[in-house]
């Protein structure tokens, strides 16, 4: 349990942020801020989250897509990072485990995950 | 100005820049006698507790709780409870805190020797090696780095101020200082 000080600091900047409930499984759009020179465009990076770590103001996420020639591609963001512009959940699903790290291992049919249906 | 902090943790910042920064909580203090400068300050460390605490409190008309006093540089000062207003407007503080103390330590430890290999038969792992030369000089030059008690001494740093909190007396630095959490800290206001 953290400190009730260091909490309420983390809350406070916390607050005022809105973030779409989301956990591994799920499959995300992400809106990226991408800095060239002075100008800045979003990007949209499109994956399956895998794994939500950490509390607090240091809450990270990973975003696993394949991308060209079947390379995996993960990449990490702070929950709250200033870089995101949009997180939008396009997909639940249904997965037993809060990491999914086995996706590294599997290729194609297998390592599809299930729509969650309600 | 100079305040008694105790170091409560680390956290994060979002934005932007992300910066990791330092929280402290600026103790309650009574101000009991004021002189050019520099002020007797009261606050509370723990439940420490003698015949001498009891006469100064009984002294200055202290509660139990104010068992330990200190003489910091503040100016201005009125007795009464302390005004926290220059840490709302510092830029820049310095803290004092003991480290860590880490008891009689080896050198890879103390001075960041790098050592010798683990395994192969060396027959040298984590020893100092040679510590001078021969019969000239035939004594050991001044200032060897050698095993010895590591840490628990005081160190001050500097690091500029990220918020001020009126309401809780939260004091929110960028960057880490020395020492454990809990561990009570003298902040100086430098700018």
């Amino acid at each position: 349990m953290k400190n009730r000080y260091i909490a309420a600091f983390e809350q406070a900047q916390v607050a005022g942020k809105d973030i779409p409930e989301f956990k591994a499984g799920d499959t995300l759009r992400l809106g990226v801020r991408i800095k060239e020179g002075d100008k800045t465009r979003v990007q949209k990076f499109e994956g399956v989250c895998i794994s939500l770590r950490g509390e607090g103001t240091g809450k990270t996420f990973t975003v696993r897509k394949m991308g060209a020639n079947n390379v995996g591609v993960e990449r990490i963001f702070p929950l709250y990072s200033e870089s995101l512009e949009s997180i939008e959940v396009l997909k639940k699903g249904r997965v037993r485990r809060a990491k999914l790290y086995y996706l590294r291992d599997r290729r194609g049919k297998s390592a599809r995950i299930t729509e969650l249906r309600k | 100005m100079e305040f008694i902090a105790e170091k409560i943790g680390m956290s994060r910042t979002v934005g932007a820049t992300s910066v990791a920064v330092t929280l402290l909580k600026i103790k309650d203090m009574k101000v009991v006698e004021a002189a050019e400068g520099k002020a007797l300050v009261a606050y509370n460390a723990g439940k420490g507790m003698n015949k001498a605490v009891e006469g100064q409190q009984k002294k200055y008309e202290l509660s139990k709780e104010f068992n330990k006093f200190v003489t910091l540089d503040i100016a201005n000062a009125q007795v009464g409870d302390l005004d926290l207003s220059t840490l709302a407007e510092g830029m820049k503080v310095k803290t004092t805190l003991k480290t860590k103390g880490r008891g009689f330590a080896g050198v890879i430890k103390r001075h960041n020797f790098a050592g010798g290999p683990a395994a192969h038969g060396s027959r040298f792992h984590r020893a100092p090696g040679s510590i001078g030369n021969c019969e000239f000089p035939g004594r050991v030059q001044k200032g060897r780095k050698m095993p010895g008690q590591y840490g628990n001494t005081n160190v001050t740093c500097q690091n500029s101020v990220v918020s001020f909190d009126a309401e809780s007396n939260i004091l929110v630095l960028k960057g880490s200082i020395p020492g454990a959490n809990g561990t009570l800290a003298r902040v100086k206001v430098i700018s």
